[in-house]
């Protein structure tokens, strides 16, 4: 597959994040410049302490960069303040973390509105039910967090990521945390959002069998991009991982 | 395992300084209220022992009446002694002395010094002598009927300097002197406040008390002999008819001393027990960090379980901790209750209450005390936590989140429904006729019961107490509302210290509403004038008796009134008896007679109200025999016995001490002005008769109804204040709990903040989850008042309370004062929750 579109969601520009200074100063990710396209679901890959992370953090607006530039819908974060970049990530952003995803407090269906309701935003309905129908959740909207599995409760943060139609979805190890088959459900969730819904999905991973369910794949090793492969497979993305020494 | 806790302690000292602070709070009440008695007690110590350090014998009368609150009114002796004593061998310096109400009026026209409550005005004698303590620090002793001399502070206050013409108020009334000196009190410009008028022997017996009259005799001795001698040479000398005792100078301090000391004690015995009611309050606060900080290592010590430590030890560990933390936190107390003290002591200055200085007094006592007890309260509340810590199970280690297991059990609805079933029978038993001794063990039981309910009710009341949060705060208030009820333990013990001191507030203020209420029905029924003239002066000095003559001549005036008041023994025993003109009470005040008219009342004759009549088996016709402050006993014959004793249980003819050296003046003037009277002109007319006599107010009826009940409110005011420290304390148990909350959340908050929570809105959910907090104590803490001030007042109905008002409006403004509690504990604990990183709070794993 390639993109259909050439409209770029968010792209980083001579990305540099160092921590400590002087001797000490560590460097996750040097001069990174990477666009992520509208309606493509992209991974980032590599090792732990290669910077993929890192770089999910700081164009997604939960970090800073040390220097260049992130940039989400043509707006370069570095300019905003906390409350601007707070809004921006509640109304252009959808977020998957790897655990710890709902606030125990409030039922599936609070969860899957929260950011549109801290936006005091009703947000498209028609839309939101689709998003519901999609990830198969209507008979546990009620319940609350610690009443779902594992799975189920990936699946409402899905969910809440695409409810307010964000221009850009990150997803931090999304699958870490579930078995394999829980896993591939929620990957084809993912998968069938930007397929039937339009979504951009950047994900963050080291499996590659999740991998494989995205259109591009991003290498990243000691903070530089090493690597790209557009349409990959479970197979060629282990037989680059390897060859690329890991 | 001891260096484990210690390492525990260490580890994390932002819980240490949080747990200590509960602790520090509780016992720094304790030892500040406890320096600050000592420190008063010593000043006062001080105070008299320097009044009377250069005296070596005090001459006295032995006639003394006593009545209700230590009051006494001794006799006066003649001021032809104090020659007899001067030419006593031994003798060196005689002087006589008089203290007696004097008021000193400013060039404005207003009196000097606060009148009523405060610090007393006083007229005595400034003459040379040996023993005396006053000395001029400008000008000279004032000699003869025109001179005067006063105190340092009054001359600044009034403005005053040598040569000007200073009027002074006493009892005969008021005259003009001349000030030709200005005296000093030992090192300080005037004691305590007070404020004196000096005059030569003799014009101050003239024109304060009664001429040729003395209250005593001051003796300083040569030397030569011993002063117990000195003192039985003084009393053989002096002739036996006189009535009189001679004391010696050490006596004399120690008598006076021992006065003020019962009066301090009283004071002392009030700040104490509201300390102890803020350490019980404490208990909770310092009981629910515990609980929380076991909850939150609840994972550690799963681990430290799992790889071999045992119950014992994890429990030990905790209370190890609770030792250094309740060690820590007293001696940290003790340090900050002196600076309390020092601070209370500053207050004092700045209301103008001048005290020589005679140093804090820390003493060793108080240091221990507040130590142990801190220590003590400290252990007791960590046991349950510690022991909770010790049943962690080893797997609780794996399980993804620590959690307190939060379901309340049906061991503890029993056990809350038992006691406050027992509490309610208890009190139903009061009620029914049983002693009020055991109304405090039932309103006890309720207490224990409700607090025990607490994670019960918490919940439910949460959530119905955050509805509008979550209906007009959208999703911030949803979760405010959920976070309040999601721990009801927790919240419920939070809410408790709230609850409690609410639940005081309340009580004492539905009583003191119900006492005013019937102050206000009580004299609106019963007094039937159109002003009064009221002075607050009431055993020291009052309204010259001729101001109601004056007043009844006034063309707008139908008829005045003056109550006055006198100490007498009747049948042996020290009683008030209010003295009345019956020519004129007739249609100004209603006592409810039967029987009776107010015409019955002859000089040689007596009424009683039913109250004391019922009690002393005393009809109409019974001869009381009463004894008068000069000695004479007269047999009075009851006339009359009536129902409202709102005014006195002994009412007798003022008349019946003309021709006697007593001195008898009016605490109150009534007046009813003619209907046809002016009410600008009517009140112009008397208040120009007042202002000539230079002392009382004049009030309109609703007004004087408004100052009887007034008196309600400094006490309630008291009260309020001392409560203020369980308040305080509340707060800081709010806080800290939020904060604890806050560091446990910290996952949730960067999880919420990531998705697109401004930090404005974290702190709106944490603000709204403390006003939730705050209103659940709020709420429960008034119905347990109203409840609380409804038994105080059926249980002193025998004192004469007879209705129950609820206080609607200071219901209102305690539950406006929680909300506002709420907010303002939130302040620090919303804005730490904003700081929460969001990186490393998704990334704790």
């Amino acid at each position: 597959m390639t993109p259909q579109t050439t409209t770029i969601a968010a792209s980083a520009i001579s990305a540099t994040k160092v921590y400590g200074s002087g001797n000490d100063a560590v460097y996750a990710l040097r001069d990174v410049s990477v666009d992520f396209y509208e309606g493509q679901f992209t991974a980032i890959m590599g090792p732990s302490g290669s910077g993929k992370s890192t770089l999910m953090h700081c164009i997604a607006g939960l970090d800073e960069l040390t220097s260049g530039s992130a940039i989400i819908d043509g707006t370069d974060l570095s300019t905003l303040k906390d409350k601007s970049l707070t809004e921006l990530r509640r109304e252009k952003i959808g977020f998957v973390f790897q655990s710890f995803n709902l606030v125990p407090t409030l039922t599936a269906n609070e969860n899957i509105r929260l950011p549109l309701m801290l936006g005091n935003n009703k947000g498209d309905e028609a839309w939101i039910q689709k998003v519901i129908d999609t990830v198969h959740l209507q008979d546990r909207l009620t319940h609350r967090p610690s009443e779902l599995s594992g799975g189920q409760q990936q699946r409402v943060a899905v969910a809440r990521a695409l409810a307010s139609q964000p221009r850009i979805i990150f997803a931090d190890e999304p699958t870490g945390n579930l078995d394999s088959i829980t896993g591939a459900e929620i990957l084809t969730f993912m998968r069938k959002a930007v397929d039937d819904l339009g979504q951009t999905i950047v994900m963050v991973t080291h499996d590659p069998v999740a991998a494989a369910y995205a259109d591009r794949i991003i290498f990243l090793a000691d903070g530089h991009i090493v690597n790209e492969m557009t349409e990959p497979t479970a197979d060629r993305v282990l037989d680059l991982m390897k060859s690329i020494g890991h | 395992m001891f260096r484990i806790a210690l390492k525990g302690i260490l580890g994390r000292k932002a819980r240490l300084i949080l747990t200590s602070l509960a602790v520090i709070l509780g016992t720094s009440f304790l030892a500040g209220t406890s320096v600050f008695s000592d420190t008063l007690n010593r000043t006062f110590d001080n105070l008299f022992s320097d009044v009377f350090k250069n005296v070596d014998a005090y001459v006295r009368s032995t006639q003394v009446i006593e009545a209700d609150f230590g009051q006494e009114e001794r006799q006066r002796i003649s001021a032809d002694l104090v020659s007899i004593v001067e030419s006593v061998p031994g003798v060196r310096d005689a002087s006589p002395d008089i203290q007696a109400f004097a008021r000193i009026i400013g060039k404005d026209g207003k009196p000097i010094g606060s009148g009523g409550q405060g610090p007393p005005t006083f007229g005595s004698v400034g003459e040379e002598f040996a023993g005396a303590l006053w000395s001029t620090a400008q000008g000279r002793w004032p000699v003869g009927s025109t001179e005067v001399v006063i105190d340092e502070a009054s001359a600044k206050a009034g403005k005053y300097i040598l040569g000007d013409s200073v009027k002074v108020v006493a009892q005969s009334g008021s005259r003009e002197f001349t000030l030709v000196g200005i005296a000093s009190y030992g090192d300080v410009r005037s004691p305590g406040g007070a404020t004196f008028a000096l005059f030569d022997s003799v014009t101050a017996a003239e024109f304060l008390t009664q001429p040729g009259f003395i209250d005593a005799i001051l003796v300083s001795g040569d030397g030569s002999v011993s002063d117990a001698k000195l003192t039985q040479a003084i009393q053989d000398a002096l002739p036996t008819t006189g009535k009189t005792e001679t004391l010696t100078g050490a006596e004399i301090t120690l008598e006076t001393q021992d006065q003020i000391g019962s009066a301090l004690d009283f004071f002392g015995i009030l700040l104490k027990t509201f300390s102890f009611i803020a350490l019980g309050v404490g208990c909770f606060v310092i009981y629910n960090v515990f609980s929380i900080s076991a909850a939150q290592r609840q994972r550690e010590n799963a681990l430290l379980r799992a790889i071999g430590a045992s119950r014992k030890q994890i429990t030990r560990a905790m209370l190890i901790e609770s030792i250094v933390v309740g060690l820590i936190g007293s001696i940290v107390g003790v340090v900050a209750g002196i600076g309390l003290s020092v601070s209370l002591t500053a207050l004092l200055r700045a209301l103008n209450i001048d005290l020589p200085s005679s140093g804090l007094v820390v003493s060793q006592n108080t240091v221990t005390s507040t130590i142990v007890i801190g220590l003590i309260v400290t252990v007791l509340s960590a046991i349950l936590p510690a022991r909770r810590a010790g049943k962690v199970p080893p797997l609780a280690a794996m399980r993804a989140t620590a959690l307190e297991i939060a379901e309340p059990g049906r061991k503890r609805l029993i056990t809350g429904l038992l006691s406050i079933a027992l509490g309610v029978a208890i009190i139903g038993a009061v009620v029914a006729g049983a002693s009020n001794n055991y109304l405090g063990i039932g309103i006890l039981f309720v207490f224990i019961g409700t607090i025990v309910l607490g994670p019960i009710i918490a919940r439910p009341v949460a959530l119905f107490l955050g509805r509008p949060a979550a209906r007009f705060r959208g999703v911030t208030g949803t979760m405010a509302r959920q976070n309040s009820a999601r721990n009801p333990k927790r919240t419920s013990r939070t809410a408790s210290p709230v609850l409690i001191g609410v639940a005081l507030v309340t009580a004492v203020t539905a009583l003191a509403a119900s006492i005013k209420g019937q102050i206000d029905d009580v004299f609106t029924a019963q007094f039937k004038g159109d002003y009064a003239i009221s002075t607050d002066a009431r055993g020291f000095g009052g309204l010259s008796p001729s101001l109601a003559v004056d007043l009844n001549k006034l063309p707008q005036v139908e008829k005045a009134t003056g109550f006055g008041f006198l100490t007498v023994k009747v049948d042996g025993r020290g009683q008030y008896v209010t003295t009345i003109n019956p020519k004129t009470i007739e249609g100004l005040w209603d006592i409810g007679l039967i029987n009776a008219t107010y015409a019955d009342l002859k000089t040689s004759d007596m009424f009683v109200s039913e109250k004391v009549a019922k009690r002393r088996n005393i009809a109409i016709g019974s001869v009381l025999q009463t004894t008068f402050g000069d000695g004479s006993t007269r047999p009075l014959t009851v006339a009359g016995i009536y129902v409202n004793n709102e005014i006195g249980d002994y009412i007798a003819n003022s008349k019946l001490v003309d021709g006697t050296s007593i001195i008898m003046f009016d605490i109150g003037v009534y007046i009813k002005t003619k209907d046809s009277a002016d009410n600008a002109e009517a009140f112009a007319a008397l208040d120009a008769a007042v202002t000539k006599y230079g002392q009382g107010e004049l009030l309109t009826k609703q007004e004087y109804i408004n100052k009887q009940s007034g008196q309600v409110n400094q006490l309630l005011g008291l009260i309020y204040g001392l409560l203020m420290l369980s308040v305080i304390i509340s707060i800081v148990g709010i806080i800290i709990t939020l904060l604890l909350s806050v560091f446990e959340r910290q996952r949730e908050l960067g999880l919420l903040r990531a998705v697109g929570m401004t930090r404005s809105q974290v702190r709106t959910t944490v603000r709204w989850e403390s006003v939730i907090t705050s209103l659940l104590g709020a709420v429960l803490g008034i119905i347990l008042g109203i409840g609380l001030g409804w038994i105080i007042v059926f249980a002193l109905k025998d004192q004469g309370l007879t209705s129950f008002k609820l206080p609607v409006g200071p219901t209102i403004i305690i539950m406006i004062m929680s909300f506002i509690v709420g907010l303002f504990a939130a302040i620090y604990p919303a804005w730490r929750a904003t700081r929460v990183n969001i990186l490393d709070a998704l990334n704790t794993n």
